[in-house]
């Protein structure tokens, strides 16, 4: 027993290191997409580092500063309570950026569970998933996120369950799809044959071969949800003011923008900034996992 | 055909209540006490009482959904609001036209213009027309609609004075106060559609018969239009209904940024209050027009592909199209 665990333990970071190598090969070649993977990880390193490397407290106010433009001191000026915007774009891409990435491996794992009972077992028990489905995607995406919002009010965590929730039935669909393609192949089969468990199979064999789609979907969700997020945030919903998130920044400055534009402009070319960076890193992704996907 | 649409029609019917079913469980977990909503802090605990009986508070769950659905669907009643006492169905009916109006429009011209742009790219693959499109499209997703929507209004209402930055006109003049809205919100859809159609024209441009079409001395442009984009239209069809349900999420925000009384600004105030009753029933009655909408997608396949169009009519094949 212990040996087999070893063994596996010590085959399959190899396996999976030649795959994750391959996939980086052909991304590297892809330089638009090398530009995206960059920018959207020197983002994620400001944001980390953020609290040692802000020039300003993003919550020290400084009166004579109000609404001041950008200079040499404030790169990209100060807002309403004459808070420095740069350092607050800075830490607020913590709070953005996480919320992206959190949601959207929530409703990853979750499309995963969901699609592939459908996808594997089909008939009633993807009938009745997909029913389910069904009706939660009867109601457009945004509305749905408002309305869980509203029941369970603001808040970080809320805003990432908010989010989450909406993007299941498409990861769940996705995975479905590919699952119904791929079970009915000879190694499914072979694998059936030697006694092989269900769960085994999904999890060892089925899900390995249909994971390609979901990551660059996942990728692609990472931007939308940022954005979406911010939007909650931005009608009040998501997180609140105070907190340096894009949207709740865009929120709070909305009406000081006759005065000083820059208090909404710099936020938001955060948002604009990360989501085409994960678009750019998506559409290299897609080519790079799937290269019959080229056209 | 006919068959087919009845089908659908009925398929409706388990969607809306399990709709309804959902919204209506969600929003009792809502925070707060209804009656204390109503009342304000100030009311006694007798009067509390008294409002949560009239409420049907006081019923267990499934009965107070049995109630609330035998409402909806039978007498076409989705409440009142808490605040106000005056019916939903009555403010949606006023309120739901803006936010079509804005929908459409919006759909109207991301579609007018994506379409154009995606073939453009199609045509030239790889050279300038291709990069500029496709920048533009990527440009065009990454911008979110209400960060575009406050710059719009800072260049076209701030500086230069040329569109009103809120509020709804009416007559034929109050379509100047939907331009900003629509065409911050149509960015996204535009950029997708731009992207779809180029890549499923890519698809046809290459097949036999449009060579065969080149060599009998089609003109190129009926070739495109008539022969390559008949073909690829059927993706871009399907994008139609995703964008229709983003656009009328996305019009929620957009609506509250230019301060139009539609739908949007209706729900979302009402979240604000507390007003639930208008949240449930404006959701519901949301979710009711999407999958209306997205049953005319699906018939629009049939009047796009003839090959769709028989297998509806032969009823066997239809469900397998449809996905």
């Amino acid at each position: 027993m212990m040996a087999g665990i070893a063994e596996k333990a010590a085959v399959k970071p190899h396996k999976k290191q030649t795959e994750f190598a391959r996939v980086m090969k052909q991304l590297r070649k892809n330089k638009v997409a090398m530009a995206g993977l960059i920018v959207m990880a020197a983002e994620c390193l400001l944001a980390l580092l953020s609290p040692w490397i802000i020039p300003y407290d993003y919550t020290a106010m400084d009166m004579a500063n109000c609404l001041k433009g950008p200079t040499a001191a404030h790169l990209f000026g100060c807002d309403d309570m004459g808070r420095d915007i740069f350092s607050r774009v800075l830490y607020g891409g913590r709070f953005s950026i996480s919320i992206g990435i959190i949601a959207v491996s929530i409703s990853t794992v979750f499309g995963i569970m969901i699609g592939s009972v459908a996808g594997y077992f089909g008939g009633q028990v993807d009938n009745v998933i997909m029913r389910l489905l069904d009706i939660i995607q009867a109601i457009p995406g945004m509305l749905l996120m408002i309305v869980i919002s509203a029941v369970l009010g603001p808040g970080f965590i809320n805003t990432v369950i908010a989010l989450s929730v909406g993007s299941i039935p498409g990861m769940a669909r996705m995975l479905r799809a590919q699952m119904m393609k791929e079970r009915d192949n000879e190694y499914i089969e072979a694998a059936q044959s030697i006694n092989c468990g269900r769960v085994r199979i999904i999890v060892n064999h089925l899900i390995p071969n249909c994971i390609s789609p979901l990551i660059v979907q996942a990728t692609m969700g990472v931007a939308q949800t940022i954005t979406m997020a911010a939007g909650l945030s931005f009608i009040g919903l998501g997180v609140q003011p105070p907190t340096p998130e894009w949207g709740a920044m865009l929120s709070g400055s909305r009406q000081f923008m006759r005065q000083a534009p820059h208090l909404v402009i710099f936020p938001g070319l955060a948002i604009a900034v990360t989501v085409l960076a994960l678009n750019l890193l998506g559409d290299g992704l897609r080519d790079a996992l799937d290269p019959k996907l080229k056209n | 055909m006919l068959k087919y649409i009845g089908k659908r029609l009925l398929w409706m019917i388990p969607i809306v209540l399990g709709v309804t079913i959902l919204v209506f469980t969600m929003m009792t977990f809502c925070p707060g006490d209804p009656a204390e909503i109503i009342l304000g802090t100030t009311a006694t605990e007798a009067d509390l009482q008294a409002k949560r009986v009239e409420l049907g508070l006081d019923q267990p769950f499934l009965v107070r959904l049995a109630t609330y659905m035998s409402d909806v669907f039978i007498h076409f009643d989705l409440g009142n609001s808490w605040l106000t006492g005056v019916n939903i169905i009555p403010t949606i009916m006023e309120r739901m036209p803006r936010t079509v109006v804005l929908t459409v429009v919006t759909l109207i011209i991301a579609f007018g213009l994506g379409i154009p742009l995606g073939i453009m790219a199609a045509t030239h693959q790889n050279r300038w027309q291709d990069h500029i499109s496709m920048i533009l499209a990527l440009i065009g997703v990454a911008i979110p609609n209400f960060w575009l929507a406050l710059l719009l209004v800072l260049l076209f209402s701030v500086k230069l004075g040329w569109l009103p930055a809120m509020g709804i006109g009416t007559g034929i003049a109050g379509l100047q106060y939907y331009i900003l809205p629509a065409l911050s919100n149509c960015a996204g859809a535009l950029a997708n559609c731009a992207r779809q159609t180029r890549s499923s024209m890519l698809d046809v441009i290459r097949a036999d018969y449009i060579t065969t079409a080149r060599s009998k001395g089609v003109p190129e442009n009926v070739v495109i239009i008539k022969h390559a984009l008949k073909n690829a239209l059927i993706p871009i069809i399907t994008m139609m209904g995703t964008s229709f349900g983003r656009l009328l999420g996305g019009a929620m925000i957009i609506e509250t940024i230019f301060s139009i009384p539609g739908m949007g600004t209706y729900i979302i105030g009402a979240v604000n209050n507390r007003d639930y009753p208008i949240v449930q029933g404006g959701t519901i009655f949301l979710a009711i027009v999407f999958s209306i909408m997205m049953l005319l997608v699906d018939l629009l396949y049939a009047a796009v592909d003839p090959r769709i169009k028989a297998q509806y009519a032969s009823g066997k094949k239809g469900k397998k199209v449809k996905k």
